[in-house]
């Protein structure tokens, strides 16, 4: 029922101060879901600030180790050693549950691979495939996981606007709203009975001229 | 043909052909001068030279670094074709056997890229025809569409054997690198045998290419060591390649140490520890670097999982080569001049395209004269 439509009678009020209690216990509870909402992110972004250095260092190394295979080995070495893959790396995403919200879970799968996992002969190739091979599988490993805390602030940061947008509606609109409705009901009330008492004085003057 | 100890006149002028062939290769000096200039200038100061028809012909298609690669890597194929051409009998033989290496590469890339669906154009530019396999039959190997094809058409080809014996699981996973790893075993025993045949510097050749051997087997041994899982014994026995100096029961053995002084000791029995020592010695400018010193870098390697160095990987190259070019001056009329220039031909290359690779990547010109073998 709007706010509007509640009759300024007792079941009135006491509707307007069940939805109170209503709306103030979930303003305390998404109030403090706010606040842990915002724990998590301060933590996420720290450690997303940490993924990203160490990614940017993996990067560098990547970049490096292929530079050095490129030069040993040229760029079609490389290439060769890079059609020899089997199997591409990929991942699983599933999600795990902060404060009610979903937030992505990558899991690596194939990134990671043994010698025998990577396709190309051993006798063929050289170390600076490995280590190239190597740089690159720690850059894809940084690369998911920087993507699954990216994710996770996106949809943190998503969710927090959304809390925030409901504990501030609730704060600064439905509970000043039904407060002001209570106030008005009450006073309604408090109006009715002192016509009622102002009336029933009357009455009793009245009989008692008559009388 | 000669009898034994007498040297025909057409090895003896062929011989002669491959050291002036070799005294056409780069100088230090010109490595020195192409380290000061810009990839440009090094397109032009090396179109100057033997390698202007390449890049004229490649410059359309290719700029930069990804030019100066491509057009060396044609011009090595070129150089390679030539000296089949030049060689007579045995001479011949041998430069086939030698140059089947590339031959493998190739009809690996062409296995891969028909089985994994790589578009043609892609495999072709990857492939150097440096080989036996002419561009011809390279041509008709990637217009097949399936393993079978491709077998059919390599069947005069020398290692066809193994192909043949492998073509059942020729796509299944892991496949092509047993494939792969088998085709160098034979490549290796093929040249073996050939220098058994008793030519002229043979044994030299045996004794070089036994300790390619040896420095294989143990780069890969380290290889093998590092990964996170550790490998089996049919894994080492797979990789390895036997006919070297050192025997696999050695790395075998090696495989399995984890203390310093097991370590040191069997390392210090292999042929590579003098080698070794005397490149750190050279790339460090370090007199006093020893053998035991050598064998403790190698297990702080050992130790901690990691790879060889590649600096010390080229280092041990340069001291081969100039060992090879010693055994080559003193047997003029052998085999050995034949190999020594098809060695510093494939390492004029790899200079050319380091130097080229390094300029593009940015990396400071220090770093890439480790990388350089002269």
């Amino acid at each position: 029922m709007p706010i509007d439509d509640i009759k300024p009678t007792r079941s009135g009020l006491m509707l307007v101060r069940r939805r109170m209690a209503l709306a103030e216990r979930i303003h305390r509870l998404l109030s403090m879901k706010l606040d842990g909402m915002m724990l998590e992110l301060v933590k996420l972004t720290e450690q997303i600030a940490r993924e990203r250095r160490e990614l940017e260092e993996k990067y560098s190394r990547a970049r490096e180790m292929v530079a050095v295979a490129a030069m040993m080995e040229g760029a079609t070495g490389v290439l060769l050693a890079a059609l020899s893959v089997e199997t591409h790396p990929t991942y699983t995403a599933g999600h795990k549950n902060v404060f009610g919200v979903r937030l992505p879970e990558l899991e690596p799968v194939m990134v990671k691979k043994t010698l025998d996992q990577r396709g190309y002969g051993i006798l063929g190739t050289s170390s600076v495939i490995d280590d190239a091979a190597d740089a690159y599988e720690d850059l894809l490993e940084a690369i998911i996981a920087s993507a699954e805390l990216e994710g996770g602030i996106k949809g943190l940061l998503d969710d927090i606007e959304r809390t925030r947008r409901r504990v501030n509606a609730l704060e600064f609109k439905i509970i000043p709203e039904l407060e002001e409705a209570r106030r008005f009901i009450e006073d309604q009330r408090d109006e009715m009975e002192r016509q009622e008492w102002t009336r029933l004085r009357r009455i009793k003057k009245i009989k008692a001229k008559r009388g | 043909m000669p009898p034994p100890g007498v040297i025909s006149p057409s090895y003896a002028y062929a011989c002669t052909r491959f050291r002036v062939r070799r005294t056409t290769l780069l100088p230090r000096e010109d490595y020195l001068r192409i380290m000061r200039m810009s990839i440009p200038e090094v397109l032009t100061h090396l179109g100057r030279r033997e390698y202007g028809q390449e890049i004229a012909d490649l410059a359309h298609d290719f700029t930069g670094a990804q030019l100066i690669e491509e057009a060396v890597n044609r011009n090595l194929a070129q150089s390679f074709r030539h000296a089949m051409a030049i060689a007579p009998g045995d001479l011949r033989t041998l430069t086939g056997e030698y140059l089947n290496r590339w031959d493998i590469a190739n009809v690996m890339a062409i296995l891969r890229g028909t089985v994994y669906d790589i578009p043609r154009r892609q495999v072709r530019d990857l492939l150097i025809p440096a080989g036996e396999i002419d561009s011809a039959l390279i041509d008709h190997l990637l217009r097949a569409t399936t393993c079978d094809e491709i077998l059919e058409a390599l069947q005069d080809w020398r290692l066809y054997q193994i192909l043949e014996e492998y073509h059942r699981i020729c796509g299944e996973q892991g496949a092509f690198a047993r494939i792969e790893n088998e085709l160098y075993r034979q490549y290796y025993a093929d040249l073996l045998n050939l220098g058994t045949s008793g030519c002229s510097g043979c044994q030299e050749l045996i004794a070089y290419l036994r300790f390619e051997i040896d420095i294989t087997n143990m780069r890969n041994l380290l290889r093998l060591h590092c990964a996170a899982e550790a490998c089996d014994i049919a894994t080492i026995d797979r990789t390895m390649i036997p006919g070297g100096r050192i025997p696999i029961e050695l790395f075998r053995r090696l495989y399995g140490i984890e203390t310093e002084e097991e370590f040191v000791s069997a390392f210090l029995e292999t042929s590579i520890v003098p080698v070794l020592a005397q490149a750190v010695r050279e790339l460090r400018q370090d007199p006093n670097f020893s053998s035991f010193d050598a064998a403790e870098l190698v297990w702080q390697r050992w130790h901690q999982r990691r790879r060889p160095v590649h600096e010390i990987e080229v280092a041990v190259t340069r001291v081969r080569l100039h060992q090879l070019e010693g055994l080559s001056r003193r047997h003029p009329f052998s085999v050995l001049p034949v190999l020594a220039y098809l060695e510093r031909k494939k390492y004029e290359v790899a200079n050319l395209r380091a130097i080229a690779r390094g300029k593009a990547f940015g990396l400071p010109p220090e770093q890439i004269w480790q990388y350089i073998v002269l």
